[in-house]
C-alpha cells in the first residue's frame, strides 16, 4: 500500500463503503447469477450451453431488453406504462405490412416503428404528465385503446412473410462469435445509449430527482412536466423500435402480437429485476439489459434444462418478479406475522 | 420522505467545530449578492377563501424580515407566490425595480429567489452534491454531459461555507434533519440565490440546532443577501429579526423595525387580543397519589435506552429534551407503534407490554401523534369519521351494521366538548385550521374513554389562539382524573401546563423537576445534557 | 355553544347521478335505433347478462381499491374458479361442493395475496401482476387441452337461467353489489377499510389493524372473484383457463368510473353499481350495432380516460390541471380587471 498511515484508515473506509455501494447494487448482482444459472442449466443438460441456445436466448432478450430499457425511464419517475405491448404490436404489424407489401427496407422499418412509438408515447404522456391521469389507470386505458386500433390496423389479417433483410438477424445462427448473435449488437448500443444518457444528462438525473420526490423537484425548477412527458416518449420509442425488433426474430405480426406474449409483464419483470422500483428514483440501464437476459436465460432453462412445460413460463415471470422485490429490502417494509395472528387480549366487546 | 432525527450530540458537536473552521473564509465561494424584492397588491385564493387580500411587502438586502402571525394568516403563502411555488391571482412582484412577470420556481431561482422550505425536501436516492445543484447541474464543454468531478469539488466548498463537513457523495437520505436543512441552505448559495426566504425552518430543529441556522443567517446578512422568515417562535423573532411584519387573516395588520413591538404587543397584533403565559398552579394532591401509567426501565433500540416513569391520576407530566432524544420513541414502543426489546409498561397495575395500538386503546391508553398531518388526520374525511375511528370496534350496531344516527351524535356531542370550530359535520377535516384539526384529534381519543394519555408535541403548528383551547382541554381531561404524559420541545409549553417533568436526554431519563423547578432555563440545561 | 352543524345522513351523490343520466340516454338511445333492444322493458334485462361477470369482477377490484392496493389477479382467479368447479363437476362433485371447492381454492389465491402484501410489504401493483400468471399457470394446467364443459341443467341455470322475466345471472350480481355497499358502508370491518384507504399511517396509530384489514379485503376479492368464476363457468358452459384474464381490464374500468379513487378511500359501490350497468349495455350495445368486441373495448378505454380527464380536472383545482389552469388564468385576470374598476 503506497498511501502514509496517516491517511490509511480513511483512506480504507471510503474504499470500503465503495465497494459495498457497487455490490449493493442489483446490475452488479445479476452478473454472477446469471452465470451460476448458465453453468447449472449446462451441467443438466450440456446441449443448453451450445451456441444456437445461447444465441436464441440472447436474441429473444433483446425485444425485453428495449422495453425494459423504455420502463425504466418511466419507473424511474415513478411510473409505470401497461402500454408497451399494444405499441410493440402496433408498431409490428404496420411495419411489417409496409415491409411485406411495400418492401420497406430494414431501416427505414426502424425509423418507421421508433415514430409509431413516440407518437403512442406522446399519447400516454399527455395523459399522464399534463393531464395528471394516475400512470397505472391512464396506461391501462391507452392499452385497450391501442389494442383496438391494432386491430383494427391488421384488418383481420396478419403479417407472415417480411423480407429476408429484417429475418435474417433473428436466425440463431447469424452470430459475430459463437453465441453472440449480431442482434445483441442492438441491445448493447441502446443500453449504452440509456445509460449515458441517464448517469450524464441534466435530462437523465432530471427522471431520478423526480421518482424520489416530484415535488421538491419542481420546487427545485426542474421542468418535471416536460420531463415527465419526455420520459413516457422514450419509453414509447423503444416500445416501437422493439416491434421491429420482434418482427425480425419471428417474421410475422398480427392483432395479438404482444399482448398474447405479454410483453408488459415481460418488461416490468425484466426493469424489478434489474434493480428499477415502482417506487421511483433507482434502477439504470445496465440493470434492464442483464435484467431481460437473466429473465431469458432462466425461461429457457425452465423449459431446456429443467423441462417444465410452456404453459408454467408466466408463472415462472410472476415468481421471479416476486424473488426480485423481496431480495430488494428497500422496496419492503412488512408487517411482523405476530400483527395478524395476535388475538386482542383483553376483554373486547 | 423518511429522515432519521436521531444525530446524537457528539456528532453535532462535531459539526460546530466544523463550522467554526470553515468560517475562516466564510463563504468565499458564494458570489450571491441581495436584491430588493417587492410584491405589490398580492391576492391569492384557494377554492374560493381567499387566503391573502391585497398585501405589499418588500424585502431588503442585508436585512432579516420575519413574518408572523397565526396559522392561516397567509405568511407561508406569501413566501411561496414570492418564490414561485404558487402562482398568485394578483399582484405586482418588482425585483430591483423591475416589474417581473409570472414565476415559477425555476424562474425564481434563475433570478436569484429561493424558499427553504419548512421541512427539507431532498432526494434520498441522490448524493449531497448532487442534491446541491439540482435544477441547474454543471454541464460540460458540449453542453451535453453532466461535469460530475465539478459538482463533487464544488459541492465540498459549499457545504463548508455552510458548516457541513459531510462527504459530497454520500446519499442524501443519511443525513439528519438538521443538515439537511444546512444543506437547503447550501442549495440556495448552489444556485446563486441572494434572496433567500426560510418558512418555519427551526420547528423540526432544537434550540441548540436551531442556534446554528441563526448563525448562518447572521453571516448571510452581513454579507448583504436579502433574507425573510417565518417563525412561530416569538423568541427568535425578537432576537434575529431586523423589520418584522404581523399578518393575520390574510392580510398586513402590524410592520416594526427592530425592537418596535414587544412581546404582548406581537401577541395581540397576531391574534387580535391579549392572551396572558402562566404557569400552572402547583397541586400537591396528584403529585402523591397512586400511579395508574407506569412505564419500568423501556428499551427499545436504538433511541430508547431504559426509561423508567410513572404518571398518577389526574396528573400532567412533562417529557422534555431535543428532538432526537427519545421521547417520541419512547412513546411509540408503549403504545405498541414499534416494539420494545425490553421493559413493562402497566396501566392501572395492568401488563400491557408489546399490546398493539388497538389493545393499547382498549386498555386505556392513547397516544396523540406527533406528525398530525401523516399519523393523525384523515385529511379527506368528514369530522365524524375521523372523531370516531380510534372506537370503531365499539360504535352502536344493529344486526351488524352500523347505526350511523347514534355515532354521528357521539361524534357531535364530542366535537363540541373539545370546542371544535366547523360549520358542519359533513366537512373533511382538511378544511379546517390545524388547531382546529387539532381538536378533532382529542375529540377523536375523548371518545376512547382513556385513561392514561400520551399527547406528543400537542400544539405543534397550531396558532397561538387555539393553543391555549388545547391546553383547557388537557388541564379538563386532567381533571376528570386522566394521567397525562406531554411531550414538548417548546419548554413555555411544559412550564404552563406541568405538574411535573421529566428531561430525557440520549434515551435515558437525565431529570425530574417539580413544581416551581420547573423553569426554561433548568429544563434547557437538563435536556442539553449540561445539568 | 352549538354551532357545528349535525352531519346529514344522506349525501346526494353527484357523480352517481351523472352516470345515472348517462345510462339512461344511452339506454333510451339504444333502444330508439333498436327495437329489439328495449324488448317490452324487460327484454333489457338480459341484454346486460354477457358483462355480469366483469360486474362481479368490479366489486372484488373496488374492495381492493378502497384500501389504496390494486388486484390484478381478480380475472386470473375467476378463470382458475371457472376451471375449478368445471373440473369438479365433470368428476360429479355435488354442486353445492364443486362451487364451494372453486370458491375455496380462489379465497386461498385472495388470502396469499393479502399475506404476501402485508407481511412482504410488497407493492400490491408487483404481488397481484405475479400471482395474475401463478393462477393462469395452474388453470391453463389444470384444464389441459380440453377444457371441462358440459355441466348439468342446474348448474348451467346459475348463467342462463331466469327466475320470472328475471335472469339469475343478474339477480347474483345484484345480491353481491348490496352485500359489498353494506359492508363497506355499514360495518365496521368496511369502516376500517376506506378509513386504511385514506391513509394507512394514521390508521395504524389510531388503532386500526392495518394488516389484517388489507388481508381480510384481499381474501374477500378472491371470495367474490371465485363467485365470478362459477358464474362464468356457468354462462359458458365451459370452465376456460382464459375466460376470466380479458375481464380485469373493463372490470378495473367500472371501478374507476364509478368514482372510486385510484389511491384509496373515496368511493361509493353504488356508483360502481351504475357504472357496470352504463359500461355493460355500452359494449352490449355496440356489439349489436355490429361492432367488434375489441372495437367495443377500444371505446371502453376511451371512456375511461375521457371520464378521468374530466373528474380529474373537475376535482383538483390549484392550477396543477390543465383545467386548473386555465380557470387560474381566467380568476386571474377577472380579479385584475376587478381591481382596476
Amino acid at each position: 500500500m503506497s498511501t502514509t498511515l496517516s491517511e490509511t484508515p480513511q483512506f480504507l473506509q471510503e474504499r470500503g463503503g465503495r465497494v459495498r455501494a457497487l455490490i449493493a447494487r442489483r446490475d452488479v448482482q445479476l452478473i454472477p447469477v446469471i452465470l451460476i444459472i448458465a453453468l447449472i442449466s449446462g451441467a443438466a443438460n450440456p446441449a443448453f450451453l451450445s451456441s444456437r441456445v445461447i444465441s436464441s436466448l440472447l436474441i429473444a432478450a433483446m425485444v425485453t431488453t428495449l422495453m425494459a430499457l423504455g420502463q425504466t425511464f418511466v419507473m424511474l419517475t415513478k411510473g409505470i406504462d401497461l402500454s408497451v405491448a399494444p405499441i410493440l404490436g402496433l408498431s409490428a404489424v404496420i411495419v411489417g405490412f409496409q415491409a411485406q407489401d411495400h418492401g420497406l427496407p430494414l431501416v427505414q422499418g426502424l425509423f418507421l416503428g421508433a415514430g409509431i412509438g413516440i407518437v403512442l408515447g406522446a399519447g400516454n404522456a399527455l395523459l399522464v404528465s399534463i393531464l395528471r391521469v394516475p400512470p397505472i389507470i391512464a396506461t391501462l386505458g391507452t392499452f385497450t385503446v391501442y389494442g383496438g386500433l391494432q386491430f383494427l390496423v391488421t384488418n383481420g389479417s396478419q403479417v407472415n412473410t417480411v423480407p429476408n433483410q429484417y429475418t435474417v438477424f433473428g436466425v440463431a445462427g447469424f452470430t459475430i462469435l459463437p453465441g453472440v448473435p449480431w442482434l445483441l449488437i442492438v441491445g448493447v448500443v441502446s443500453t449504452i445509449c440509456a445509460g449515458f444518457v441517464l448517469r450524464y444528462t441534466v435530462f437523465g438525473r432530471s427522471l431520478y430527482a423526480i421518482g424520489d420526490d416530484a415535488e421538491a423537484a419542481f420546487r427545485g425548477g426542474i421542468p418535471t412536466t416536460r420531463v415527465t412527458f419526455i420520459s413516457y416518449v422514450v419509453c414509447g420509442f423503444f416500445a416501437g423500435v422493439a416491434g421491429v425488433i420482434y418482427l425480425m426474430r419471428t417474421g410475422s405480426a398480427d392483432a395479438l402480437t404482444g399482448t398474447q406474449t405479454n410483453e408488459n409483464l415481460n418488461a416490468i419483470a425484466a426493469a424489478l429485476i434489474g434493480g428499477a422500483a415502482l417506487t421511483g428514483g433507482r434502477g439504470n440501464a445496465l440493470g434492464a439489459l442483464l435484467g431481460s437476459i437473466f429473465l431469458s436465460l432462466t425461461l429457457s432453462a425452465m423449459g431446456i434444462a429443467a423441462h417444465i412445460p410452456d404453459e408454467w413460463q408466466p408463472a415462472g415471470i410472476g415468481v421471479l418478479i416476486l424473488l426480485a422485490v423481496v431480495a430488494d429490502p428497500r422496496a419492503r417494509q412488512g408487517n411482523n406475522i405476530r400483527s395478524l395472528l395476535r388475538r386482542r387480549k383483553s376483554g373486547s366487546r | 420522505m423518511h429522515v432519521s432525527t436521531g444525530q446524537s450530540v457528539h456528532e453535532f458537536e462535531a459539526t460546530v467545530v466544523m463550522a467554526r473552521v470553515a468560517s475562516a473564509h466564510p463563504l468565499g465561494l458564494v458570489s450571491a449578492t441581495g436584491h430588493s424584492y417587492e410584491i405589490h397588491g398580492a391576492y391569492k385564493s384557494f377554492s374560493g377563501v381567499p387566503v391573502l387580500k391585497d398585501v405589499s411587502i418588500d424585502f431588503q438586502p442585508g436585512q432579516i424580515h420575519t413574518l408572523v402571525g397565526e396559522n392561516g394568516a397567509g405568511k407561508s403563502t406569501l413566501l411561496k407566490i414570492m418564490s414561485g411555488i404558487y402562482s398568485a391571482d394578483a399582484g405586482e412582484f418588482v425585483l430591483d425595480g423591475v416589474e417581473l412577470g409570472a414565476l415559477t420556481p425555476a424562474d425564481a431561482q434563475k433570478k436569484g429567489i429561493y424558499l427553504v422550505p419548512q421541512e427539507p425536501r431532498l432526494m434520498p436516492d441522490l448524493s449531497v452534491a448532487e442534491n446541491l445543484f439540482l435544477g441547474a447541474l454543471p454541464v460540460g464543454k458540449l453542453h451535453i454531459m453532466v461535469d460530475w468531478k465539478k459538482i463533487n469539488e464544488s459541492a465540498g466548498e459549499l457545504l463548508a461555507a455552510v458548516g457541513l463537513s459531510n462527504d459530497p457523495r454520500m446519499l442524501a437520505g443519511r443525513l439528519s434533519l438538521a443538515h439537511q436543512q444546512l444543506l437547503e441552505c447550501a442549495r440556495a448559495l448552489a444556485h446563486g440565490c441572494g434572496v433567500i426566504y426560510f418558512d418555519e425552518p427551526t420547528s423540526p430543529l432544537s434550540s441548540h440546532e436551531a442556534d446554528k441556522l441563526f448563525s448562518l443567517m447572521n453571516d448571510l446578512r452581513e454579507r448583504g443577501l436579502t433574507l425573510g422568515f417565518i417563525s412561530h417562535r416569538l423568541d427568535e423573532v425578537e432576537s434575529i429579526s431586523d423589520r418584522i411584519t404581523v399578518m393575520r387573516d390574510g392580510e398586513v395588520v402590524e410592520r416594526s423595525e427592530r425592537g418596535g413591538l414587544n412581546r404582548g404587543e406581537l401577541i395581540r397584533a397576531m391574534v387580535g387580543r391579549d392572551l396572558t403565559l402562566t404557569q400552572r398552579p402547583q397541586r400537591e394532591s396528584v403529585t402523591t397519589g397512586a400511579p395508574v401509567f407506569v412505564i419500568e426501565s423501556l428499551e427499545s433500540a436504538p433511541e430508547v435506552k431504559g426509561i423508567s416513569l410513572h404518571v398518577n391520576a389526574g396528573e400532567i407530566v412533562g417529557l422534555a429534551g431535543l428532538v432526537g432524544s427519545g421521547r417520541t420513541e419512547l412513546a411509540e414502543s408503549a403504545f405498541g407503534i414499534r416494539s420494545a426489546s425490553a421493559g413493562t409498561v402497566l396501566i392501572e397495575g395492568k401488563d400491557i407490554t408489546g399490546y398493539s395500538p388497538s389493545e393499547c386503546i382498549e386498555a386505556g391508553l392513547i397516544y396523540l401523534a406527533e406528525d398530525r398531518g401523516r399519523n393523525g388526520i384523515f385529511a379527506e374525511v368528514d369530522l365524524t369519521r375521523n372523531a370516531t375511528s380510534a372506537v370503531v370496534s365499539r360504535l352502536p350496531r344493529r344486526f351488524g351494521l352500523l347505526k350511523r344516527k347514534a355515532e354521528q351524535d357521539s361524534a357531535l356531542l364530542v366535537a363540541e366538548e373539545t370546542g371544535v370550530r366547523a360549520a358542519n359535520m359533513d366537512l373533511s377535516l382538511k378544511s379546517l385550521s390545524g388547531g382546529n384539526q387539532q381538536k378533532v384529534l382529542l375529540a377523536r381519543w375523548v371518545l376512547a374513554t382513556p385513561k392514561a394519555a400520551i399527547f406528543d408535541e400537542p400544539t405543534r403548528g397550531v396558532d397561538v389562539g387555539a393553543k391555549e383551547g388545547i391546553y383547557e382541554i388537557i388541564e379538563k381531561l386532567a381533571a376528570d382524573g386522566l394521567a397525562s404524559i406531554v411531550i414538548s420541545s417548546e419548554l413555555e409549553e411544559l412550564v404552563r401546563i406541568c405538574d411535573r417533568v421529566y428531561v430525557i436526554y440520549e434515551g435515558k431519563v437525565a431529570g425530574e423537576l417539580t413544581g416551581d423547578e420547573i423553569t426554561a432555563e433548568a429544563l434547557g440545561n437538563f435536556a442539553l445534557g449540561a445539568a | 355553544m352549538s354551532t357545528i352543524q349535525p352531519a346529514r345522513l344522506w349525501r346526494t351523490p353527484i357523480w352517481g347521478g351523472i352516470l345515472a343520466v348517462a345510462l339512461i340516454a344511452e339506454l333510451v338511445w339504444f333502444s330508439l335505433i333498436n327495437r329489439n333492444f328495449f324488448g317490452g322493458g324487460v327484454g333489457m334485462l338480459t341484454q346486460i347478462e354477457s358483462f355480469i361477470p366483469t360486474g362481479i369482477l368490479a366489486m372484488a377490484s373496488a374492495l381492493v381499491i378502497f384500501t389504496g392496493n390494486i388486484d390484478l389477479s381478480v380475472g386470473a382467479i375467476a378463470s382458475l374458479a371457472s376451471v375449478v368447479v368445471g373440473t369438479a363437476l365433470l368428476a360429479h362433485v355435488n354442486i353445492i361442493v364443486a362451487i364451494l371447492l372453486a370458491i375455496a381454492v380462489s379465497t386461498l389465491i385472495g388470502l396469499i395475496n393479502g399475506l404476501i402484501v402485508t407481511l412482504l410489504g410488497i407493492d400490491s401493483l408487483l404481488v397481484t401482476l405475479a400471482t395474475q400468471f401463478i393462477a393462469s399457470s395452474v388453470a391453463v394446467s389444470l384444464a389441459g387441452n380440453n377444457p371441462p364443459s358440459g355441466f348439468a341443467a342446474d348448474f348451467l341455470s346459475l348463467g342462463g337461467g331466469t327466475i320470472g322475466p328475471v335472469p339469475v345471472i343478474l339477480i347474483i350480481f345484484v345480491l353481491v353489489s348490496v352485500a359489498v355497499a353494506l359492508l363497506v358502508g355499514r360495518t365496521r370491518f368496511g369502516r376500517r377499510t376506506v378509513l386504511v384507504g385514506y391513509n394507512p399511517s394514521a390508521a395504524r396509530y389510531t388503532g386500526i389493524p392495518v394488516a389484517r384489514t388489507v388481508v381480510g379485503v384481499f381474501t374477500l376479492s378472491g371470495v367474490i372473484a371465485g363467485i365470478g368464476g362459477v358464474v362464468l363457468a356457468a354462462y359458458f358452459n365451459a370452465g376456460r383457463s382464459d375466460s376470466g384474464l380479458a375481464l380485469l381490464l373493463p372490470a378495473i374500468t367500472c371501478v374507476v368510473l364509478g368514482g372510486v379513487d385510484i389511491f384509496g378511500g373515496r368511493g361509493r359501490i353504488g356508483e360502481v353499481f351504475v357504472a357496470v350497468l352504463l359500461l355493460g349495455y355500452l359494449t352490449q350495445g355496440m356489439l349489436n350495432a355490429g361492432f367488434s368486441s375489441l372495437t367495443a373495448s377500444m371505446v371502453t378505454g376511451i371512456l375511461l380516460i375521457v371520464a378521468l380527464v374530466i373528474k380529474i380536472a373537475v376535482e383538483r383545482p390549484g392550477g396543477d390541471t390543465l383545467l386548473g389552469a386555465i380557470r387560474h388564468r381566467v380568476t386571474a385576470r377577472a380579479a385584475t380587471l376587478v381591481r382596476k374598476r
